[in-house]
């Protein structure tokens, strides 16, 4: 059996988008639904049919040129698909998320009211799902960057997908826009790659960095802090993460599949992907490891005292990322993105879950109104509690083996590792308690909603739970790629299948020492112990006290708790020191520059123009004879000066 | 003696034209200026170009300023009447003016003494005047000139039709 | 010389011809003499070829006058035509009247 072709994977549902894009308002739903979730199966069949030999055998990069795409004297790229441990890793969870997703967003878009928005939804799906197996399978930077910005515009457009609504047009609108800030940093990594390197291929540019080191090493910083600015807008760490709760304006398979599986996780799958350049630089790492830090704790934070159902969720999406960059930051890339594979699993189940209990709510995403739907919706319960735990990370769920390698990979760090653990600890006891404190909310105690939602309860239809079941599972199981070395020498198998990616780099530092396994288990009890006393907190707060002690507490200290539950006010400083400044001046552009200045030379040059007219149209008499005597008077003229040559 | 004859025939050209300018009578001005042409058709036959000549009588005394007197007649135009209306800018502006050019003129004839480029030989008095010698060079040198001026003329007579005719004499 | 006759008086008698056709195009309101002002200038500058090819003895002016009166007579007819069509719109040939084309 011959193996398809790479660049199979991301054409596929390019094809999808363009039969629903082109056909898909004229031919229907079901037409629609065949074709976007057709595609998106397709594709992970073929994907699969590459993975599986992949893993089973040796694990060698296979890079595939498709066609010479820019061949200048000195820059030479081709469109070429790159098959790695790496781009494996998230191939596999990818396409089997998003396929997942689609099946799922069958039933979520249901009731959308006309074919052209169900064949629009699907069509950006499927559009999003070509540019972010672009991005992941691209062999040169530049490839990558197209990718980036497909699935920057895909996210633009599903966040905007209800675009009547002014809320949804201006989320996506700043989605747009504060991904803009990152997208430059990352270009003008590219041209400092380009100036250094002169290639934008992955292979090419890493070679030559750890072949000579010293030679690059100097300018590797600011490349590397660029190509980070990238990653911060596109992985939403702060101070750029502030598109990211808005973002949850869009339907909530976009925001389970580009906000929190996939899309987001970019960053850190960009960052991991040049950590050979980052571990050059080691200042920039400190700084990637301080920024998600300080990124998994604040978003934690804001976390706790959000009341929308998709906002917590959001909240903790950038925590986890925060947990990720976290992870490189400290050199472990390989734990960072099994955190990104467990995290999509989980995440896109919550997410997910919230979509259904939000689809039983009639569109109402509250929690204050929630509550007691364990009943009623026993198939998202179970899922949404199960993702719960992975997130929280109680073992043996994925989120336990991820967090917990993240956290003594902190442990192990040198320098300030010991404070990256601890902020990292404390996020993960906050992580345990706001997610309970949703699940609390939501699933038990007594229904605070209105008597006509109490009445349209109901569970969602089997292509919204089947995916979430499934999602759950992958919860459950998918931790155990990547199981603790103190469970035996060959327990994780994901370490060393991404260990050539993160090969070391001759005369550099190379791996550290393994912590000793008593260290290991202790690490692990402490952050089980933190997780699960965040955990009991929120249900004895929650659950059997009904919220009263979290009332008392927010009562106690008002300020504290108006400034977290309305986000730290980020937004509204960030409106202040550059929205409105920058609103104010294109104002002046607009009403000086251009309206008096530039309109103002051009009204003056056609109102002299209109004025010279005015006089000089005198000169037309009408009368031959003037026009014969000037024509005489110019011939003397001429004469004149023939006479003064002779 | 051919000198004399010429300054005559010049003089009786210039003093005719001289008329057909002054005179208020369309009719007069045009029989004044047959008079000239007739005056300069001599001068021509003296400047060695009788083909010239027979020309100037045939095609502008007999054809052109015939068209004219048909056309004064066909309009009834009677002579000028003053109209009453002075215009002292073109009356000055255009008298300056003439009088300027041919100071002018008289003064580039004066500082140029007629010279011609070059000494030209006296030429045989037989030599030039020989219609043959130009009908020739004019089918051959000059006969795609010749052909493009039949095809103005032709462009002429059809635009003096379309011109001149009743527009619903359809 | 062409033979005995000066060169100079041929471009005088041609000049003196120019300027009155000159002052004629220029003064009169009548369009008919207009017109025929621009033939006496015409005929001016035929002298001069003329005269010029005679001295230079080349048949070359004559050439050129051939072909001058030649689009002068095309010149006559398409003109007359004009002033037949002005004619029959405003009763007059005066130039002062016919100004419609004014500002």
């Amino acid at each position: 059996m011959t193996t398809p072709p790479l660049w199979l994977i991301p054409a596929i549902p390019l094809v999808g988008f363009a039969l629903n894009g082109l056909l898909g308002t004229k031919l229907g739903k079901s037409f629609v639904s065949a074709v976007g979730v057709g595609a998106a199966g397709l594709t992970t069949v073929v994907a699969y049919a590459r993975l599986i030999p992949f893993v089973g055998g040796n694990h060698q990069p296979v890079v595939e040129p498709v066609a010479s795409w820019i061949a200048l004297a000195g820059l030479s790229i081709d469109i070429s698909f790159r098959l790695d441990p790496l781009s494996a890793l998230m191939l596999s969870f990818v396409t089997f998320v998003a396929f997942l997703i689609h099946v799922y967003s069958i039933g979520y878009m249901h009731h959308e009211a006309t074919n052209a928005g169900y064949a629009r939804f699907f069509a950006y799906l499927n559009l999003f799902l070509f540019a972010m197996l672009t991005l992941v399978l691209a062999e040169s930077f530049l490839l990558m960057f197209v990718g980036w910005e497909g699935v920057g515009l895909c996210s633009y457009l599903l966040i905007g997908y209800y675009f009547e609504a002014d809320y949804a047009a201006a989320a996506g609108r700043k989605a747009f826009v504060v991904n803009r800030i990152g997208d430059f940093g990352f270009l003008l990594g590219m041209f400092g790659l380009f100036a250094a390197f002169g290639s934008l291929n992955y292979s090419e540019v890493f070679w030559k960095a750890a072949q000579d080191p010293a030679r690059f090493a100097p300018a590797l910083g600011a490349i590397c802090l660029c190509l980070f600015v990238g990653a911060m807008g596109k992985s939403a760490q702060v101070p750029l993460y502030v598109w990211l709760p808005d973002a949850m304006a869009g339907p909530t398979p976009v925001s389970a599949l580009i906000h929190a599986a996939t899309m987001v996780t970019a960053g850190v799958y960009m960052v991991a992907r040049c950590n050979v350049l980052f571990r050059l630089a080691p200042e920039v790492m400190v700084f990637v490891a301080a920024i998600g830090c300080f990124t998994a704790l604040f978003a934690g934070i804001i976390a706790v005292a959000q009341n929308d159902l998709k906002k917590v969720l959001a909240y903790s999406t950038i925590s986890q990322l925060g947990y990720m960059f976290l992870a490189c930051g400290v050199g472990a890339f390989g734990v960072g993105m099994f955190h990104v594979m467990t995290h999509a699993c989980f995440k896109a189940c919550l997410f997910l879950g919230a979509g259904s209990v939000m689809h039983a709510m009639s569109g109402d995403l509250d929690v204050r109104h929630m509550g007691g739907l364990r009943g009623k919706l026993r198939i998202t319960y179970a899922t949404f509690l199960v993702a719960t735990l992975a997130i929280a990370g109680i073992p043996p769920l994925a989120g336990f083996f991820s967090k917990d390698a993240i956290l003594s990979a902190a442990f192990d760090a040198p320098g300030a590792g010991k404070v990256l653990w601890a902020v990292g600890l404390a996020t993960a006891g906050l992580t345990a308690f706001y997610m309970f404190r949703v699940v609390s909310l939501t699933f038990f105690g007594r229904f605070r909603g209105t008597a006509e939602q109490a009445h349209h309860i109901h569970e969602s239809p089997s292509s919204m739970t089947v995916p979430l079941i499934v999602l759950a599972f992958l919860s459950i199981g998918v931790g155990f790629v990547g199981l603790p070395p103190v469970f035996g020498a060959r327990a994780d198998l994901i370490g060393p299948f991404l260990a050539p990616i993160f090969a070391p780099i001759a005369g550099h530092e190379g791996a550290r020492e393994a912590l000793p396994h008593a260290t290991e288990w202790l690490l692990m009890a402490v952050s089980v112990a933190v997780a699960a006393s965040g955990l009991m907190l929120a249900w004895q707060w929650y659950v059997k006290q009904e919220g009263r002690p979290a009332e008392r507490l927010a009562a106690a200290m008002p300020g504290v708790y108006a400034l977290v539950a309305e986000k730290f006010r980020v937004d509204e400083d960030y409106d202040f020191l550059f929205v409105r400044p920058f609103n104010r001046l294109s104002h002046f552009l607009w009403k000086v520059v251009d309206v008096l200045i530039i309109d103002g030379i051009l009204n003056a040059s056609a109102f002299l123009v209109e004025l010279s007219g005015d006089f000089l149209r005198f000169v037309q008499t009408g009368n031959v004879r003037n026009y014969a005597l000037t024509f005489f008077l110019g011939l003397i003229a001429l004469l004149l000066f023939v006479a003064g040559a002779m | 003696m051919e000198r004399l004859i010429f300054d005559a025939a010049a003089l009786v050209a210039i003093v005719f034209a001289g008329l057909m300018v002054a005179g208020r009578d369309p009719i007069k001005s045009v029989l004044a200026l047959a008079v000239s042409f007739f005056a300069l058709a001599v001068t021509y036959v003296l400047l060695l170009a009788p083909f010239i000549a027979a020309l100037q009588i045939i095609v502008y005394a007999g054809a052109i300023l015939v068209l004219f007197l048909f056309l004064i007649m066909l309009l009834n135009v009677g002579p000028e009447r003053p109209d009453g209306v002075r215009r002292p800018v073109q009356t000055f502006l255009g008298s300056l003016s003439v009088v300027v050019f041919a100071g002018l003129l008289l003064g580039m004839l004066r500082a140029s003494g007629a010279r011609l480029p070059g000494q030209p030989e006296a030429v045989a008095a037989d030599a030039l005047p020989d219609p043959k010698a130009l009908g020739r060079l004019l089918f051959s040198d000059y006969l795609l000139h010749f052909e493009a001026v039949s095809v103005l003329l032709l462009a002429a007579l059809v635009g003096a039709f379309v011109l001149a005719r009743r527009e619903n004499a359809q | 010389m062409i033979g005995p006759i000066p060169l100079s008086h041929v471009l005088l008698a041609s000049g003196a011809l120019f300027a009155i056709g000159v002052a004629g195009a220029l003064l009169r309101r009548n369009a008919i003499q207009i017109f025929l002002s621009i033939e006496l200038m015409m005929n001016a500058a035929n002298l001069a070829l003329i005269g010029y090819g005679a001295a230079l003895g080349t048949q070359q002016g004559q050439i050129i006058v051939f072909f001058v009166i030649a689009i002068a007579a095309a010149e006559a007819s398409v003109g007359l035509a004009i002033f037949v069509a002005i004619f029959r719109h405003t009763e007059t040939i005066d130039v002062n009247k016919i100004n419609l084309l004014k500002w």
